[in-house]
């Protein structure tokens, strides 16, 4: 009986012990264990009220999400028929990571930096860096904080609007930052359970004239070419903002769900624990008081 | 060269002047809902040598 306690590693280790102590850390251990059981129990209560908000939350993401999903294949179709290409001659990149503020929320974050970080170690001279949310510049900034060209925060609290993108759009454009092609690594949502890392591609005004077959496209002049160019970095990054934040409300749905049934379980085991040791307290004082009184 | 572009804006500036102006011009019970998607929340900061510029925010 007393080994299965030992379970709970260090909360009641004294009780295999004897002599006189042991009565009194009984006591001890009980109110350690109801203690813990306490405090498992809130942590229950918080996690099942954070899957309860984040349920909502993923439901109006995954609504929105619907809506802007057009937006982002439409910006994409441009750049797979023109059939643009990085320019070999400027090896400059740029990187986009789209992650958020907050944590809690399983590996959404750190799939996102760890592809980031294979690229970084392939090419760490001709690559920069912007991160979108917290979390992915706290991951990158240690090793390669110098990579970083722009930061963005407050983004995850409430849902991304077009506005946010566009400027993060204006921010880049008008950083000094010079590149050929980049990429915006964001997590693609699959369903509710799933979601995979992918990256759209984004190209400077340079790469996209230069395009062996823009000719597809009729009556472009510079100026439209880049006006549309400014326009579709926008798009494409609200719709990876809105890809984003959806896989990581589900995430973090299934996380939360997960820590719930993980502390319902700690809660059982800890109940268990609890009454036994309480019913062994309750027979060693028993014992003690018949064998006191038959000592007499 | 079109006019917004000569006072120094960009598609996307000039777009969302337009969008803000059309906002504003909705009929009053779509408004309300038109105007919650008018506002952003994201802050950017540059970043040179690992450390962020502190008077650069957009």
């Amino acid at each position: 009986m007393f080994v299965r306690i030992g379970n709970f590693g260090g909360i009641v280790p004294s009780l295999v012990q004897n002599g006189q102590q042991q009565q009194q850390r009984g006591m001890a251990t009980l109110k350690a264990i109801s203690m813990r059981l306490k405090s498992v129990k809130n942590i229950q209560k918080i996690t099942q009220s954070m899957k309860m908000v984040s349920a909502a939350k993923y439901a109006r993401a995954e609504r929105e999400l619907k809506a802007v999903r057009p937006i982002g294949d439409g910006t994409k179709q441009f750049y797979d028929k023109a059939e643009i290409q990085g320019q070999p001659d400027v090896p400059q990149k740029l990187v986009i990571a789209m992650s958020s503020d907050r944590g809690l929320c399983g590996a959404v974050h750190t799939s996102v930096a760890r592809y980031i970080r294979g690229e970084l170690a392939k090419d760490e001279q001709n690559l920069k860096v912007v991160c979108v949310g917290d979390k992915s510049r706290l991951i990158l900034q240690r090793i390669y904080g110098k990579n970083i060209i722009l930061a963005c925060n407050e983004i995850g609290r409430l849902p991304p609007t077009f506005i946010d993108a566009s400027k993060l759009a204006d921010a880049i454009l008008k950083s000094e930052y010079k590149f050929s092609s980049g990429q915006i690594v964001y997590n693609k949502f699959k369903s509710v359970v799933s979601y995979t890392t992918s990256i759209l591609p984004v190209f400077s005004l340079a790469s996209v004239t230069a395009a062996p077959k823009l000719a597809v496209y009729d009556s472009l002049d510079d100026e439209v070419v880049q006006s549309y160019l400014e326009f579709s970095l926008a798009s494409l990054l609200f719709y990876a903002m809105k890809e984003g934040a959806c896989s990581e409300q589900s995430s973090r749905m299934t996380a939360m769900d997960n820590a719930s049934k993980n502390a319902g379980e700690m809660i059982d085991k800890l109940t268990l624990t609890f009454n036994r040791t309480r019913q062994a307290v309750i027979t060693r004082e028993l014992i003690e008081i018949i064998s006191g009184a038959s000592a007499l | 060269m079109s006019a917004w572009r000569a006072a120094g804006l960009n598609y996307i500036n000039y777009s969302n002047i337009a969008a803000k102006l059309l906002r504003q011009a909705v009929k009053s019970d779509i408004r309300a809902d038109a105007m919650k998607r008018s506002d952003a929340h994201l802050k950017v900061t540059k970043w040179q040598d690992g450390k962020p510029i502190k008077e650069s925010t957009f």
